[in-house]
């Protein structure tokens, strides 16, 4: 089997048998980043000497054959997850020289296991877009054409992935950025339920609704990263002391009588009449397989971008207010205090970063607290209760990723409001709370890869991970020109 | 939204625009904000006590005091004067 097309199973196989060395990967992928990131621009930092020691370490453990399973495994990582002692930028002008004194829960999960880091992946600046232009540098192109975007906000991970510059990567969803960006560049991405990862360590846009997940080339590929990253951590008192599974152990389980609602709403003329049909044609193979297929609706869909930008938009005007130029990021100037914080936050945000914390001080500010912050908290009750009553009927819903495929550079990034109303397929999941799996489920005319998205009940994860993969046997992947190459 | 509201939005958020930016934040503003009166539509009231989110006292670590960062650490992304941080005078 070609590496770069191997599952994180076969490397695993492949590095116990001693058919590749974890140093031989690891350079496998820095030749191909040399060779095609300089023109997609998904990595921020390439950490190849620091990746090329950690090979080394692995390799010790793989020869005294007490390898995990992501030992010698590289990973690209998201650069808004600290790294002690590696950049980690967010993608903006605030933090471009801040290197953090401490790893995230996650990357030290991942060291326990000796992994590779490949580098950091850009995103949009601190994760407030879904194209990956709001970047302050890195601004990312899609695998498969160059003139359109990645997604976002994690698109430099979901391009690495698509573009077989690392084998899988971690990303971050506050509103679909991993499911999205996974939708357009024809990946898998897996947003688990919050509290399942702890985000101690990601530099946060907006606390109750922020998860860390896995982006990668399957199903069965998030599963492994997934067992690797969740569970319960001192450090983030909302990580969830619930039982870490084997979220691989369904994999291969029929899904006979598993029950699969369809919202109507998300199937309206807003989307796409390629995205509908095609994801219409998956949940049609889905039955196929012995799944039963239900009807259902989700009124409370209409409101949901609104009440996810007043929620999200008051969080990050909360816990961006902690970057001064003080402490740490870019410095600006000023005779006094005041001036001096107000120069480092203008020079250090770009627009649309700035554009969210005014949105959010507006929905925080008196006489329109009651109007838009409690409503929109309201509506995340109405939103929680719309899916528990879906779920008292079906097992997973089925929603298509986002309402296009990728469009190209420059068509929506200048309209604020334009690019907001595209995350309505994504939203309400990080409101509630719940598991979403985004996979490709086929391409349009211009041959984008088109995503759907499997929800799951909280802490579902292990049967969506089996009904993704349930689909994925028989799909048939189109590849892009890095793939090919 | 007028420019008062943006200059007291600015004041919030400890943001500079120049005038010119200004009139463009107010538009963008004035259509964000449309949006956001969406929720606007529907009577309903946030009830507090069914917020199945909250931290849960018991899941809290104990208030003990543990090691932490070195200051070397700690100062490490700033340029600092005898350990400590420097900011602007602040009292005359």
């Amino acid at each position: 089997m070609e590496l770069i097309n191997a599952s994180l199973k076969t490397l695993r196989t492949m590095l116990d048998n001693k058919e590749i060395s974890a140093r031989e990967l690891a350079k496998e992928y820095y030749d191909r980043i040399k060779k095609y990131d300089p023109e997609l621009e998904s990595y921020i930092t390439v950490t190849d000497e620091q990746a090329l020691s950690d090979a080394d370490e692995a390799q010790k453990r793989i020869d005294e054959k007490n390898a995990a399973p992501l030992t010698g495994i590289p990973l690209a990582i998201k650069d808004n997850i600290c790294t002690d002692g590696i950049r980690t930028t967010c993608a903006s002008r605030m933090l471009e020289n801040f290197v953090p004194p401490y790893n995230a829960t996650v990357i030290e999960k991942l060291k326990g296991q000796n992994y590779v880091l490949l580098g950091k992946t850009s995103m949009d600046e601190f994760a407030m877009g879904g194209s990956t232009q709001t970047a302050a540098f890195s601004k990312t192109k899609n695998p498969y054409d160059i003139t359109r975007v990645p997604g976002g906000s994690s698109g430099g991970s979901a391009c690495a992935v698509g573009a077989k510059l690392a084998p899988a990567a971690l990303g971050s969803d506050t509103g679909g950025s991993i499911r999205q960006p996974a939708s357009f560049c024809g990946v898998t991405g897996l947003k688990p339920t919050y509290g399942r990862v702890s985000r101690y360590g990601l530099i946060a846009f907006a606390s109750s609704l922020d998860q860390i997940g896995p982006i990668a080339n399957s199903a069965e590929d998030c599963g492994i990263l997934l067992n690797a990253i969740a569970g319960a951590d001192a450090h983030d008192a909302t990580s969830s002391p619930a039982p870490v599974e084997d979220y691989t152990a369904l994999i291969g389980q029929d899904i006979k009588g598993l029950k699969i609602a369809l919202p109507a709403e998300f199937y309206s003329d807003s989307t796409d009449d390629e995205v509908k049909s095609t994801v219409l044609s998956a949940a049609k193979e889905y039955e196929r397989l012995g799944a039963e297929l239900v009807q259902c609706n989700m009124s409370s869909l209409k409101y949901a971008v609104a009440a996810y930008y007043l929620i999200s938009g008051a969080e990050a005007a909360s816990n961006l207010s902690r970057f001064d130029g003080i402490k740490y990021g870019l410095r600006g100037e000023g005779k006094s205090f005041d001036e001096m914080i107000r120069d480092s936050r203008s020079k250090g945000f770009g627009a649309e970063v700035k554009r969210r914390i005014l949105l959010g001080n507006y929905a925080l500010s008196s006489g329109y607290y009651d109007a838009y912050y409690r409503k929109a908290l309201a509506l995340k009750q109405l939103i929680i209760k719309e899916y528990n009553d879906i779920f008292d009927k079906a097992d997973v819903i089925l929603t298509p990723t986002a309402p296009t495929a990728a469009y190209k550079i420059g068509e929506q990034e200048s309209d604020p409001v334009k690019m907001y109303l595209a995350d309505i397929c994504t939203v309400t999941v990080n409101i509630a709370s719940l598991p979403a799996i985004s996979l490709p489920c086929g391409y349009n005319a211009d041959g984008m890869p088109i995503g759907m998205s499997l929800v799951g009940k909280r802490f579902g994860e292990a049967v969506l991970i089996q009904t993704a993969d349930a689909y994925q046997r028989g799909f048939k992947y189109e590849p892009n020109k890095y793939t090919g190459a | 939204m007028d420019i008062k509201t943006i200059d007291h939005l600015c004041e919030l958020s400890k943001l500079n625009y120049s005038d010119e930016e200004k009139q463009q934040v107010m538009r963008e503003m004035g259509a964000i904000i449309e949006l956001m009166d969406t929720v606007k539509q529907i009577d309903l009231t946030y009830d507090d006590t069914k917020d199945f989110n909250s931290i849960a006292f018991s899941q809290l670590r104990r208030d003990e005091a543990a090691p932490s960062f070195s200051p070397e650490k700690l100062l490490s992304n700033t340029d600092p004067e005898d350990g400590c941080y420097v900011v602007p005078k602040m009292v005359e």
